[in-house]
């Protein structure tokens, strides 16, 4: 369902959901996905009438605070892809959470409705927050973005009227993440060194000066343009292999600790998945869509199902009467703004 | 027979056991015969399917209860006996059809968005309003000029925007023509949407005489004309929108692959445009009596410059036709009027002075 004409997407990406949901079970029970393709499709018009409205917007401000008068180069364009690029970053987070709302609204355990407390917009307000505040502070401050974000995101998870608790703490992860902070660095040098030098020694093995290649480089023929995407490809590859098990690495240990620091009720999370496994995970997936060009999508999901089947381990049992139908409504309409800024992996 | 009951009030787990009356489906405790439950048949259904899902649960009507059937046994005994639990047992499905009625659907839609937009383009393009092409080209034309010169000899481009707006009406064309000259290379002249053209000193201070400038209006009027210009983006942002439906947005690759695709399209779009804008050109310059011989002596002179023919090297990768197959057929004798009198000629040489 991948290669689809783009309306049909919705009631794919729901029969996919109910294929997947329906193949993973807990204590015997298998997931239920009952969401409607229309409810998505309705999701996607909203968010699209929303930058309609936005769009129109700019173009008020367009016409009556600028006044029609490009100024220092920026036009009309530049005002609308920056206020959209303003807008865009807080409204994904705003959309994860909704998207993540309505896919746990429309998922049953034993009949019963899951679902996620919360509101969506003040995720959206702290996440845009914490990652500007990160990204300002030379991102270390991580493991507190990680950590505040996941608690909103499990704690107001429910099953039922049974609720998820979450009981990390920033702190308590600090020492590993300088510890990545610090070998990330001395990755990505040695890789520039590795990468600087096996260019100069090609160059040189070729016999070339460097004012030669400097004149090749100005007036680039074919041959030089396909040298230098071999040589970018070249360098991508360095840089995976060094820079990407690194992060396998830390991506590997804050998942375990979130998901053995989380539980509903009297049952326990816990997961040992390895930098290994994290790695086959978030690397050949990815290769594996790519390389595929998108056909391979179906073996990424089964990848996915089969490492969360192996690595999500659960003690304890529920006590089944206690776990009561919710009785509040679910959200109508799904995951519009998700869809809009295509974050949304199934 | 293991099939699980949940009431849709709490998590709680039952092991029924299920029998069929006349018009009731009995939920009951196997051990003690105890009924748990009586759906009235009419109010029973199959959520979703069996090729989606592993277990479609069998509901009633308007109750969170389900039961949940894993046994295939127990599901075909039951679909025998209840018309509604018919979903329960796989039916064969002609996956080989369904794959070719799918593929042609998508095969007919793709081609006429594809005809639409290359034959589409073709006719639609001239109804486009003039002030709507004439915004898109001054866009366009602000974001070349940012950081260029614009040479602003008043006789020299008064000059070369009367002989344009000479040709343009002489082909018919309603709205004025204005040409831009940016100071310095590379050799080349280019049309925006909206008859806005846009000339590189170069060209101009290194023509050998001022038919060849003339030839190169000419033919960049043959390009105002026909709409090049706005057919070439309409067309871009139709292929861009035709991609973006077909992989539905998903993949990055494919719509790469895609834009090479369509990068070609407009290549040949591109070779049959410059053709085109040759023979138009010549074809004006002619009907006004002017010499028009400029477009192939200059074409004569890039090849004597460069004469490796690069467009030819490029074959379907070239935006351009084979300079010589150009020479060729816009072959002129030296004859009739020059097309700026001399004092023009002499001010549109010095216009960036």
């Amino acid at each position: 369902m991948l290669v689809t004409l783009g309306w049909s997407r919705f009631w794919g990406r729901t029969n996919i959901r109910r294929y997947v949901w329906s193949h993973l079970a807990i204590l015997g029970d298998r997931f239920e996905y009952r969401g409607r393709g229309r409810e998505l499709l309705i999701g996607f018009l909203l968010a699209l009438l929303l930058v309609a409205v936005w769009i129109g917007l700019m173009w008020l401000v367009w016409l009556y605070v600028f006044h029609e008068k490009p100024a220092a180069s920026f036009g009309m364009f530049d005002l609308f892809s920056l206020s959209v690029a303003l807008i865009g970053f807080p409204l994904a987070y705003v959309g994860h959470y909704a998207g993540l709302r309505y896919k746990l609204s429309r998922t049953r355990w034993r009949g019963i409705r899951c679902g996620m407390a919360g509101s969506a917009w003040s995720y959206g307000a702290l996440a845009t927050g914490l990652h500007f505040a990160n990204a300002t502070t030379a991102y270390l401050l991580t493991p507190l973005v990680s950590v505040s974000l996941a608690r909103p995101r499990i704690s107001n998870t429910r099953v039922g009227t049974l609720p998820f608790l979450f009981a990390g703490r920033a702190g308590d992860i600090y020492g590993r993440y300088i510890g990545y902070y610090f070998l990330n660095i001395v990755a990505w040098i040695v890789a520039g060194i590795a990468v600087f030098a096996a260019v100069g020694g090609t160059i040189e093995s070729l016999g070339i000066s460097s004012d030669d290649f400097l004149k090749l480089l100005s007036k680039p023929s074919l041959n030089t343009v396909l040298l230098v995407l071999v040589l970018a490809f070249a360098a991508y590859i360095v840089f995976g292999l060094l820079i990407l098990p690194l992060r396998c690495w830390w991506q590997a240990y804050l998942m375990r600790y979130l998901v053995t620091h989380s539980r509903a009720g009297n049952v326990l999370f816990t997961t040992a998945i390895t930098t290994r496994q994290m790695w086959g995970f978030l690397v050949l997936n990815y290769l594996i869509v790519l390389l595929t060009l998108g056909i391979g999508w179906p073996w990424v999901m089964h990848r996915t199902m089969k490492l969360i089947s192996a690595q999500l381990w659960i003690y304890g049992e529920p006590n089944g009467q206690e776990i009561r139908q919710p009785t509040d409504r679910s959200p109508g309409y799904g995951e519009g703004l998700l869809d809009m800024f295509d974050v949304s992996g199934v | 027979m293991s099939i699980r009951y949940f009431d849709g009030e709490s998590a709680e787990v039952h092991s029924v056991a299920v029998r069929v009356t006349t018009n009731e489906l009995v939920i009951y405790r196997p051990a003690g015969a105890e009924v748990v439950a009586r759906w009235p048949i009419g109010e029973v259904a199959v959520l979703g399917d069996v090729q989606h899902e592993a277990a479609p649960p069998v509901v009633r009507r308007g109750s969170d209860a389900r039961l949940i059937i894993e046994d295939p046994q127990v599901r075909s005994h039951l679909a025998s006996l209840v018309p509604a639990l018919q979903p329960l047992v796989p039916q064969p499905v002609a996956v080989g059809r369904r794959i070719a009625i799918f593929s042609a659907a998508i095969v007919a839609l793709v081609g006429m968005f594809w005809g639409a937009l290359d034959y589409g383009t073709e006719y639609a393009a001239p109804f486009l309003p003039h002030s709507l092409q004439a915004q898109l080209g001054e866009t366009v034309l602000d974001d070349l000029l940012a950081d260029k010169e614009e040479c602003e000899g008043a006789a020299g481009l008064a000059a070369i925007n009367r002989l344009a707006n000479d040709l343009a009406r002489e082909a018919g064309y309603r709205h004025p023509i204005t040409v831009h000259i940016v100071e310095g290379g590379p050799v080349n002249a280019f049309t925006l949407p909206g008859g806005i053209l846009v000339f590189y000193s170069d060209l101009i201070t290194q023509a050998k005489d001022s038919s060849q400038v003339a030839g190169v209006v000419a033919h960049e009027i043959g390009h105002v004309v026909h709409y090049h210009p706005t057919k070439g983006l309409v067309r871009a942002y139709g292929m861009d929108l035709l991609l973006k439906l077909v992989s539905g947005g998903y993949s990055d690759m494919m719509s790469t692959v895609g834009g090479g695709g369509s990068l070609l399209l407009a290549l040949r779009n591109g070779r049959a445009a410059e053709r085109e804008a040759d023979s138009t050109g010549v074809d004006l310059l002619e009907r006004r009596g002017l010499r028009a011989d400029g477009v192939s002596s200059f074409f004569q002179q890039l090849m004597e410059k460069e004469p490796k023919d690069a467009a030819a090297a490029a074959g379907i990768w070239s935006s351009h036709p084979p300079t010589a197959e150009r020479i060729e057929a816009t072959r002129r004798p030296a004859t009739g009027r020059p097309a700026f009198s001399t004092a023009e000629w002499q001010a549109l040489r010095n216009v960036c002075k």
